[in-house]
């Protein structure tokens, strides 16, 4: 382990090191935690200029409210959700199939496919953006929820299937060469070894691949319009231009936005991390 | 009668010949151990059985079915993994019954069949835990079990004791012959350790470098090896060997000239292609070198001992015996191996006199063959 | 099932299975961005018809002082960048210590990482706000007035890459921290025996352990780099006057506000050119490094 362990025999050092992290971690969030100062905040007093002292009276709950009530917010939530579940899913279906097949068969080109799969994933997405508006927008599926599932599953599948296909991979050869010795077909194999497998590796997945499609913005306002469909993260930004002196309701959905990728990465941290740098470390 | 049969497989990797025109005939019942240094084709060889590898040219028949083109699961065949290939994800039970639920069988049968199998290897109490709350022993026999369920014609191993330590590899080695004796079917072993080729095997097949070297019983391979290197490979301790020139070819008798030692005389049953001044090579095994003048020795010299191991029940001497040098010897230096069947008080340093008979000396061509054969040559005396 | 079927599954199979992902990522994905090049020659609207342009999109590219402003900002991005793999280390060094609350501690550090971009381009936005913001309130301390970071157009770029720098070194901390824990104990204790400690240690023993993490780490900054148009377009929309634009940006408002989609493509064709040498180096460490740990 480095660094050297903390000596176990003298908890006071132990303590002052805890304390010294927390500090560097009060700075490091300092940010947010303004965001949440301002979130509990009344209007009157952001009104009168008062940002920085502590709130006098403690309006979290009711800035949420306005949130809900008087903005579109949680309608854009359900068209974040409506986008970011099935997108997931596919994702996980399609990737499976994919890094299964190259990181188990060695036919020509296995290489080739693998290497458009990586570097297309790495693609910044102006470059594509101009013949995928125009080829949603010819096939009449502008500004819907398809046109982002669309979008979303065929480039998380890029990152997605270097993903499963290294974890596939690394499983040892000779539990294939038994399946196989054993009659197991490629779809039995697949479905009675990889899977049940596989679904650590599909959990990490799964919830990095939500927090991408979640937070996505350029596509958002790339390939939608209208408040019916618009995720979180452009309704938020066109919550900020409506309410630009009311800034205790936008701290409070800038909060809002935040809710369901931190949930979901303190519910579930050791396979996001997991997800992360084994998706990353072993590509 | 022929229950597996290869012929003629060629088996290529790219460019690398894998496999040099294979044949080989296994009856119903044997118990046929594959054998050779690591990378000399074993493992592809039985791959190519299981049909784990498609081969590049020739015939693989099973139980009289040309099964050359057939997937794994439809030839018959049953293998066991150097690593036990289990899978993680599920009990003992369904490991062993996963070959059947493939193949669409109810699950009554699937459960008799595995109960069945665990009976034999005697893990029928471990039949719900998962590969990993085992022990390798353990494991071992979940992967053999899982061949048994299957009923297959033909049991592949692919070294499947190496990964045990030595007291329970030698434990599943006298249940894998039970278990042959009980089971009465076909089994087709891969091996590097020749212990086991020659404690299990009914026929042991030597592999190098992707070619059949010889086959047949442990103990005819043992004594009469075609080649250099089919005896430097069986035996341990190895068998010396040393460089001997061709003096004289007389009468069936080869009279070979070695650096630092005497003339010796070694009788030849094989003479085609010998030249007077043929560079050969004169092997001995440590066991038939004798310390002390021994009536009608037909090699002997002096050496002095350089290392002693005392193993109990034997005694293995490394000795030096000067000009006279041994080739590739175990410690790399020109020592001669000596194995004594007795606890010796020998000493480094020592000084000894070292002697074989005749009917012990082993005579290869420059080509590697084998030109006599001293056990037979011996009783033929 | 049939025996054709059985005879051709060891084939058809896997073609059927990698069919889906592949055609769709292949067609929305790698044809698209090969066709942006395509349609870099002509004129075009986005709605009307094409016509041909030849080079002329990019005559006028390479005549424009707004390309090379984008250009420099890029550059900007990518060095500030570097920055992100260091601090990560230091972070992850710092909560790498099994005491009672690390645990918790070190998870709240990783969250900026999970943020939406919108999430921290406009927590930032706050940050530099002049009258009431965060910096406003340090200046105030000190009783100075806190420059308006986002209007200046000598610092907005430097201001808008700073934040975006917090959530890139939480990801490279993250990224640090696995490789730490995969450090070899033996090699780490075969160090101590020998003497090495504090940076000694750190630079002879540790760092070459971290060095595929490091690879990885520094590509994902790399990208994330290039992957700037979420901020800016939060936190400036490109302003003040195109300062603080990078290639991605202005392709995007070339195409969408001005309806030059020929044009945009043309700066498009201008990334994804530097995108591939970035790739094509990406793809050949990822091949050394593996064949190095095999
Ligand atoms: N999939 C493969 N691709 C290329 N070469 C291989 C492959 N499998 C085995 N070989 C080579 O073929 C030779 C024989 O291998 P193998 O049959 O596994 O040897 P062993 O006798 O040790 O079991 C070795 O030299 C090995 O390197
Ligand atoms: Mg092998």
């Amino acid at each position: 382990m480095f660094p050297r362990p903390l000596p176990e025999e003298k908890p006071l050092q132990r303590g002052l090191y805890v304390g010294f992290v927390a500090l560097i971690l009060i700075l490091w969030l300092l940010p947010l935690f303004a965001v949440m100062l301002t979130a509990s905040k009344t209007a009157d007093e952001i009104m009168a200029g008062q940002y920085w002292t502590w709130p006098k009276h403690f309006n979290l709950i009711e800035n949420f409210q306005a949130v809900f009530a008087q903005t579109n917010m949680w309608g854009y939530f359900i068209n974040s959700l409506i986008i970011t579940l099935p997108s997931v899913l596919l994702v996980l279906v399609f990737s499976t199939l994919t890094g299964y097949v190259l990181a188990r068969y060695n036919f020509k080109g296995n290489a080739l496919v693998f290497a458009l799969f990586v570097g297309g994933n790495f693609l910044p997405a102006q470059i594509m953006m101009i013949p995928v508006r125009d080829l949603m927008v010819s096939v009449g599926l502008y500004d819907t929820y398809l046109a982002l599932i669309i979008f979303h599953v065929a480039f998380q599948t890029g990152f997605a299937t270097l993903f499963m296909r290294n974890f596939i991979a690394a499983l040892p050869d000779e539990l294939f060469q038994a399946a196989r010795a054993e009659g197991a077909s490629p779809w039995q194999t697949l479905r009675h070894v990889v899977i049940p497998l596989m679904r650590p590796a599909l959990a990490a997945l799964a919830i990095l691949t939500f927090t991408f499609v979640w937070n996505d913005y350029f596509w958002a306002i790339v390939l939608t319009q209208s408040d019916a469909v618009k995720p979180v993260t452009a309704g938020l930004n066109n919550l900020r231009g409506e309410w630009t002196s009311a800034w205790n309701i936008v701290a409070a959905a800038t909060l809002f936005v935040a809710v369901p990728p931190v949930t979901m990465f303190f519910l579930m941290q050791k396979h996001f991390i997991a997800g992360l740098t084994m998706g990353a470390v072993k590509g | 009668m022929s229950h597996v049969r290869l012929i003629d497989i060629d088996k290529y990797y790219g460019s690398y010949h894998a496999l040099k025109s294979v044949n080989l005939t296994v009856d119903k019942g044997e118990f046929i151990v594959m054998v050779g240094p690591s990378g000399c084709g074993k493992s592809t060889t039985l791959k190519s059985i299981a049909g784990l590898e498609a081969i590049s040219s020739g015939e693989i028949w099973i139980n009289g079915r040309n099964v050359t083109r057939e997937e794994p699961g439809d030839r018959g065949i049953a293998m066991v993994f150097q690593s036990y290939a289990l899978y993680p994800h599920m009990t003992v039970a369904e490991n062993m019954g996963f070959g059947l639920k493939m193949a669409k069988r109810p699950q009554a049968e699937i459960d008799v069949a595995v109960k069945r199998a665990a009976e034999i290897l005697r893990i029928t109490d471990q039949l719900d835990k998962r590969p990993k709350e085992l022990s390798g022993g353990q494991r071992q026999r979940v992967a053999i079990g899982r061949a048994i369920t299957r009923s297959p014609e033909v049991f592949l191993f692919d070294e499947p004791l190496s990964n045990l330590d030595a007291a329970l590899r030698t434990q599943m080695r006298v249940e894998l012959t039970t278990l042959h004796q009980q089971l009465g079917s076909t089994m087709i072993y891969v091996t590097h350790d020749q212990v086991e080729a020659m404690t299990m095997a009914s026929r042991i097949v030597v592999f190098n470098k992707g070619v059949i070297e010889q086959q047949g019983a442990p103990l005819e391979l043992y004594h009469n090896p075609v080649n250099q290197f089919v005896a430097g490979f069986l035996g341990a301790p190895r068998i010396n060997f040393v460089a001997a020139t061709l003096v004289n070819l007389r009468d069936g008798v080869a009279e070979v000239a070695l650096e630092g030692a005497s003339t010796v005389h070694v009788p030849v049953a094989d003479t085609a292609g010998l030249t007077n001044g043929a560079k050969l090579t004169l092997g001995v095994r440590p066991e038939a070198l004798k310390i002390g003048d021994v009536p009608d020795a037909a090699l002997s010299f002096d050496a002095q001992v350089r290392l002693v191991e005392q193993l109990g029940r034997e005694t293995v001497l490394y000795v030096d015996a000067g000009p006279l040098a041994a080739i590739g010897s175990e410690s790399g230096t020109h020592n001669f191996t000596v194995q004594l069947g007795t606890a010796a008080p020998y000493a480094a340093g020592q000084s000894i006199k070292v002697s074989a008979r005749a009917a012990d000396l082993y005579l290869f061509a420059p080509d590697g063959k084998a030109v006599n054969r001293p056990k037979l040559i011996a009783a033929s005396l | 099932m049939s025996e054709l079927w059985k005879r051709h599954r060891n084939w058809l199979a896997p073609l059927l299975f990698i069919a889906p992902g592949a055609l769709l990522f292949g067609t929305i994905i790698i044809a698209s961005s090969f066709e942006s090049v395509w349609i870099s020659f002509f004129d075009w609207d986005g709605v009307g018809p094409k016509t041909w342009a030849g080079l002329a999109n990019y005559r006028e590219l390479f005549a424009d002082p707004q390309f090379y402003v984008s250009l420099k900002n890029n550059v900007i991005w990518l060095v500030m960048f570097m920055a992100a793999p260091p601090l990560g280390l230091a972070l992850a060094l710092l909560v790498n210590q099994q005491v009672a609350g690390m645990r918790f501690l070190k998870s709240l550090f990783f969250i900026p990482l999970v943020l939406a971009t919108v999430t921290v381009g406009v927590v930032f936005g706050w940050v530099y706000d002049p009258n009431y913001g965060l910096l406003a309130l340090i200046f105030n301390l000190f009783g100075a007035t806190a420059p308006a970071l986002l209007a200046d157009e000598h610092a907005v770029t430097f201001a808008v890459v700073v934040a975006a720098l917090w959530p890139q070194i939480a990801f490279c901390m993250v990224l640090f921290l696995a490789g730490l824990n995969n450090l070899s104990p033996d090699i780490i204790g075969a160090g101590r025996v020998d003497g090495a400690r504090g940076w000694n240690m750190l630079w002879h023993v540790v760092l070459p352990q971290l060095r595929q993490v490091g690879f990885i780490a520094l590509a994902v900054t790399v990208v994330g780099a290039l992957r700037s148009f979420d901020m800016i377009a939060v936190m400036t929309s490109g302003g003040p006057f195109g300062s603080s634009e990078v290639l991605a940006y202005q392709m995007y408002e070339q195409s969408i506000f001005s309806y030059r989609f020929g044009y945009g493509a043309a700066i498009a064709t201008v990334l994804f050119a530097i995108m591939i040498v970035f790739i094509t180096w990406y793809l050949r460490m990822m091949v050394r490094l593996e064949k190095e740990t095999r």
